[in-house]
Formats: C-alpha cells, structure tokens, sequence
C-alpha cells in the first residue's frame, strides 16, 4: 500500500502560507479572516475526508515531507527577512515547539507530569546567561549546558518523583516551580528580582544581534539568524523524538505510561524509563530556554512563574498529548494569537482562552492527536 | 456558530477606527494590561489616551494621533516582544513606555536598536536611565534614588539621627534600603541595623526585639503595604516607641483602614504630587472624569499623560520622524506640564522630579505642609 506525497505536501504548503499571513498580518480584519479560514480548512478537510489521505500521505513519505517542511520554513524566513517583529514571532514559536517536545516526552509519552516546565526553560535560560558572561564556552556549547544544567537540576526531583504518582506528582512539580522562582528572587549573585543581560549569540565570529547587511540600500534583520538556529534546533529535536517514539524505548514509554504494574511484570525497568523521559524531556526544555534567553537578551524570575508552566502545558494539550506534529499548530496558536490580539487590549486574554475552548470542544483530542502505532504488513510506519 | 458570529461583529467594530483628513501619526504606549499590577497599567493606558484625545480634539494641532496600546504582562520577555513590535515598526513614532522595572531594563536595548524614543512614565529603577547612555530612552518620573534622598535629607532635617532598617527582599525593597542608607550617611544619620524580611512574612517580633534593644528613634521600612500594617501593629504590642517611616509602598488607604489610630504620625514619601497638587493636576482630574474610564488613573496616571503630551509637542514641532523627534526630547527643558516642569539631565533623566511628604494625621494621609505637624500643634515624637 503505497500512497502519493502530494495530498502531505499541499496540506503542507497551504499551512505554511496560511501560517506566513498571519504573522505578517497586521490590521485585525486580516488576523480574523486568517482564523476563520483555518477554522474553514479544518471543518472541509474532515467533511470531505482529507484528513485521513493526508496522514497516510504524511507518514508513507515522513522524510521527504520533513525536508519540504524545513524548505518552506527557510522560505518563509526569506519573505520575513525585513520585518522584525514576524521573525521574533516565528523564532518564538520554533523554540517552543522544542520545549514542548520535551515536554509531550514526558507528558504525553512516559506519562511523568511536569508542571515546571517554565522553571526548566528558566533553568536553561539563566545557565546561558551565566555561561554566556562569565566563561569562554564557544556558544553553541552554551546552549547545550542550558539543557545540560536543566537535566541535571531536574535529577533531585527524580526521587520524589518516582515515589509518587498522579495529582501528587504534579504538586512535587509545581512546588518546585514555585521554588525556582523564590531562589531567583533572593538570589543576588543571578541579578535577585531584577534579572540578568543575556549577550547575543556568536558563532563564528558571526554576532547573530548585528542585522544582515547586504548592500548600502537593504539590511535583513538580525532575527533571520536566529530564525535559522531555532530551526535547526527545532528540526533536531523533532527528529530526535520521533525516532525515540518509533523505537523500542518509545514502546517502553508508553508502556509505563499505559499501566505500570504490567510493565513492570513485563520486565521493563519503569523508574529507569521515567528517569530517561524526565531527564531527556528537561534537556530539551533547557536547550530551547537557553536560545531563547540568547535571542531576547534578558532573563528575569518573573518570565518563569507557574502561569508560564501552564502556558507550556496547554501547548502539549491543545496540540494533542504525546504528538509531536500537534505541537506545531498549537504553539502557533498559543504564542500568535495573543499577540496578534493585542489590539483589543486587556480583553484580549478572555478571548485568546475563549478560542482555546472552542478548539477543544470541537477537537477534544487536541489539534492533531497522536496516531495509534500500526504494526499491519505494510502499514506506513 | 452563533457564537463565532458575536465574537467577529465584536472585533470588526472594535477595529474600525473613525478616520480624519489630517496626517495620522501613531505613538506607542505599552504597560501591564493585564496581571497583578493591571490596575496601575490600565490607569497610565487611560492618562495616555486622554493626552491623545484632547489633542485630537484640537482643531490646530498639525497631525492626528493613534495610540496604539500593547500590554507587557509586566514580565520581561513579553516586554521585549511587544516593545519589539513597536520599535519595528517604522509607522510608530515614539512611545510611553513601562510601568515595572524589569520590563524596561529588557526593553531599552531593543528601543536603542531600533531607534524608537521612548519616554518611561512609570518605572523607578535608577538604572533604566543611568545604567545606559541610550538617546533614546528618558524618564518622567522620578526613581528611588530621588525619593530617597528626600527622605533622608527631610528626617535629619527633623533631628532625628538613630535608623533601624526593615525591608522587604523584593528588587523594591532592597533597592531602596541602598539607596536610602547611602543618602541618610550622607545627610548624618546613623543606621543601627538593617532587617531584610519575607514579603509575606506574618510575625516580626525576632526583628522587632532586636530592634527594641538598639533604641532607635526612627524604623524605616522599605516595603508595601501587607507588611508595613503588620510591622507597625507589632511594634505596638511588643512596646517599640519609635517613628514608622514608610516608602512610596504604604502611601494607599489600605494603610490606614488596617492600622486605624496606629497610624497616627506615620510618615511616607512619594514621587510625585497627588494629583489635585500638581500644577494642572485639576485640569487632568477633570478632564479625565469626563471621558468617563471605568478605571482610576492611579498614581502614575500622570506621568503617563505628561509623557504622552511631551511627545505629541515634539512631534508637534519637528514633524514624526524618530530621529528630530529623539534630539528634541534629548532638548526638553522647563517644559510645563501636569506633574511639574520637566527637564531632562544628561541621562534624560527627568531632573526636578517632584517628591512629596506625607504622614498620617486623624486617619488621611496628608501633605506634610499642609499637616498639624508641620506647624508644630502636633509633634511625632510624644515628649
């Protein structure tokens, strides 16, 4: 059973256009008009069936559609390439989507909550600052110690974690947020309340903070280099984490998640894959904190309060728990829209929530839910 | 459906803006929206859009104005986002520009990398202004240091010498126990210990026991309103008889309404004057009752209409590009307006800040001028 990449590759480049207009949108008609047509797409698609063609389509032909993917990223890039502001936005989305992959690792996959995961991204953030002034480390390594440091600080938690299970988990996880926030605060020695200078990112020689001059008259912005690191890190991880889904450790996951005593039964080490998930789902949370606090070059307790952990959160639920291409939708949505909201002021949250509840009652598994694992002869895998 | 139906007539009626034939010029205001200190940023939104309207009302002004309005959540990465936003973006002008300090300290690179001149109208941090040497960013209000050095020089002027020092271990409490044991040094004062404490810490009588054996003749606390109710009705039941000096933080109704006749004699010092004082302070009051905005203009209200009106006038003058519009800001110099005459130091820091005095007499909190204590019917130290 083979299936035609074209049904995955329009899917693709109608999205990506979709996606380009709303970040350069800028009168609030257009932002509306972009909403509605997406709600449009997606009440067609499931009218007329699309939605299946276009999975079969999408994981027949995984590699090619990952590779048009990042094409159309860079294009996009390209078109956005003087305008500053759409650049942060697309930036800000990718990094969250690689904080929201270790996450939905976690969450979504070996079923450990985390809801610290803005401490984790602050973790990263404050390592890179740290890191950033005080050493040599050339910064691509810098970044790396972000993740590093966010696996390691989240390794005390392991033992409280692995005694608990549910709703007290999750209270261990968020005093622990709450703990972060408290350390920053009285901690002088790391800016205490007010926060730190992040230096720009370097690599090269190359300062990613100067604009891109290319002749006397055009300057590209200075974002299009952090557009391209983000989108390195983003495709990295996503890699990463859907091959670990497609393994036996990916098995494993969703066996500890799926019910522990059977697994453990079975003979697979559930604290050892719990360990593993929290672990490797902090070291993203960190890398993508770490770029972050580079590109907006400051760093403070209050960017990581629990509101923002739930923030995180509620992008690996609306995408749909433990899938990785959910994410995509729903970062954009919950980084985007509040943004491109901003002309309706104080109320823009009361609406920004009230769509975020109509796209769950309509799609209660989330925007894209994860696909069953297919063992059939033939099956796409 | 229906309710997708609603939601998009909202927003289509509250995006059409009524047009003009003048040339549109539009500035930025960007504040807390939304969150914990709302109150304080929706009350600037409100002084700034009354600045707009007025001028907009005016049949001579050259250009009519757009404020376009961008919430910073008072949290530093959303800051440099919207302030992003607006530096971007080449239409925008100039900008009224935070209320927390965080959030301005992350957003004066992005403003001097873009270009955008801006005028802060609520922040007190010293190093938003003096930290940098960015042409781009100035200060209306007056900030910790200015508070401070008149409360020191004011105290010693009463001849008081002895301090104790409680604050809160917040970035604004701790800030201002610096600021004010360096200046109280200066002025003579002696300082016989510094408390940090929590800033919801319920009991005091550690600190306060302490401080009963080092006699001082004044407790100055460096905090907000929670605990300086609470520091103040301790001190009465363990017996500490000295004078309770508060920061800009205790200066609400609250205050007082907690302590009831405890709160006789305390005194408290404030950037700014309340806005019935201020030179054209009634005209503001006034005019922005008659708009009718559901919120009060708060404390920083104010400065945010004076900033917003500094803008405009410059504008005004050299015509909306950023460049004039930054060298003539750079120019202001005793420049009328509602919180007093305004004129930028080399760091286009507002130089004559207003700071006013304030202590607690039968329940208010009046202007010490003003007060029983000042003409000496009342004395803060019971003989």
């Amino acid at each position: 059973m083979t299936s035609s990449v074209w049904p995955a590759l329009a899917a693709l480049v109608v999205s990506a256009v979709g996606v380009l207009a709303l970040l350069l949108a800028e009168k609030q008609w257009a932002v509306i008009a972009i909403i509605i047509a997406a709600g449009a797409a997606m009440f067609l698609a499931r009218r007329f069936d699309w939605n299946e063609r276009i999975r079969r389509s999408g994981a027949a032909n995984s590699r090619k559609v990952f590779l048009a993917a990042m094409v159309l990223v860079v294009g996009a890039a390209f078109v956005m390439r003087e305008h500053n502001f759409a650049l942060l936005m697309l930036c800000t989305v990718m990094l969250m989507m690689v904080a929201g992959l270790g996450l939905t690792l976690q969450f979504g996959q070996a079923g450990v909550v985390n809801f610290a995961g803005a401490a984790f991204f602050g973790i990263g953030a404050y390592a890179a600052a740290v890191f950033a002034t005080k050493t040599a480390l050339p910064h691509l390594l810098v970044i790396l110690a972000g993740g590093f440091f966010a696996a390691l600080i989240g390794s005390v938690l392991v033992l409280p974690l692995l005694r608990t299970r549910g709703h007290y988990t999750a209270l261990i996880t968020i005093a622990f947020g709450i703990l972060f926030k408290t350390f920053l605060e009285v901690n002088d020695a790391l800016g205490g309340p007010q926060g730190l200078k992040v230096p720009g990112f370097v690599l090269f020689g190359h300062a990613f903070n100067d604009p891109i001059e290319i002749d006397e008259e055009t300057e590209w912005s200075f974002y299009l280099a952090y557009a391209g690191l983000s989108l390195l890190l983003v495709a990295a991880a996503y890699a990463f984490v859907r091959r670990l889904e497609r393994s036996w450790i990916g098995l494993a996951f969703d066996a500890v998640r799926i019910d522990e005593t059977a697994a453990s039964a079975f003979g697979v080490n559930v604290a050892a894959w719990k360990i593993a998930a929290f672990s490797i789902g902090n070291f993203l949370i960190g890398v993508a904190g770490a770029a972050y606090a580079m590109m907006t070059g400051f760093v403070a307790p209050t960017s990581f309060t629990f509101g923002d952990s739930l923030i995180l959160v509620s992008i690996v639920i609306l995408g749909g728990l433990g899938s990785a291409l959910g994410l995509i939708p729903a970062a954009l949505v919950v980084v985007v829209l509040p943004e491109k909201l901003q002309a309706i002021q104080e109320y823009r949250f009361l609406l920004f929530a009230l769509l975020v509840i109509v796209i769950l009652l309509v799609r209660p598994g989330g925007l894209l839910p994860r696909a069953l694992r297919d063992y059939r002869v033939g099956a796409p895998r | 459906m229906r309710l997708a139906t609603l939601l998009i007539t909202v927003m289509v009626a509250l995006a059409t803006l009524p047009a003009q034939g003048k040339d549109t010029v539009r500035i930025a205001f960007i504040g807390p929206l939304t969150g914990g200190v709302s109150a304080n940023g929706l009350g600037g939104r409100n002084s700034a859009d009354l600045a707009v309207r007025l001028r907009n009302a005016d049949a001579k002004a050259p250009y009519t104005y757009e404020l376009v309005v961008l919430d910073d959540e008072c949290k530093p990465n959303v800051g440099v986002q919207v302030a992003t936003k607006a530096a971007a973006d080449n239409g925008i002008v100039a900008g009224v520009t935070h209320y927390c300090s965080t959030v301005a300290m992350a957003a004066v690179d992005v403003y001097r990398k873009f270009g955008l001149p801006v005028i802060v109208w609520g922040a007190v941090l010293p190093d938003i202004t003096y930290a940098n040497d960015y042409k781009e960013v100035h200060r209306v209000n007056g900030t910790m240091i200015n508070q401070n050095e008149a409360a020191a020089r004011f105290m010693t002027g009463l001849r008081f010498k002895r301090w104790a020092v409680i604050h809160d271990t917040t970035d604004y409490g701790k800030g201002h126990n610096k600021y004010f044991s360096e200046d109280l040094a200066r002025s003579g004062g002696q300082i016989l210990g510094t408390f940090g404490v929590t800033a919801d810490q319920q009991d005091f009588s550690a600190e306060l026991t302490k401080i009963k054996e080092l006699k001082p003749e004044v407790i100055y606390f460096a905090g907000l309103t929670p605990v300086g109710v609470r520091i103040r009705s301790q001190m009465d039941k363990l017996g500490v008889k000295a004078v309770f000096q508060g920061t800009s933080g205790i200066v609400s109704d609250a205050f007082i309404e907690g302590l009831g006749p405890l709160a006789e004699g305390v005194v408290a010092f404030r950037e700014g004057a309340p806005a019935e004082k201020l030179p054209g302070g009634r005209v503001f009051l006034d005019a922005y009752t008659k708009q009718k905005y559901p919120d009060d203009p708060e404390a920083y209200g104010p400065f945010a209409f004076a900033a917003a009106t500094l803008i405009m006038d410059a504008i005004d003058k050299v015509g909306p590009d950023r460049r004039k519009v930054r060298a003539e800001l750079n120019r202001t110099k005793d420049y009328d307006s509602v919180v007093g005459k305004i004129t930028f130091d080399d760091h286009r820091q507002n130089a004559v800040p207003l700071i006013t005095r304030f202590v607690v007499q039968d329940g208010k909190w009046v202007v010490w001028e003003d007060s029983e204590y000042a003409s000496g019917k009342r004395a803060l130290v019971k003989k």
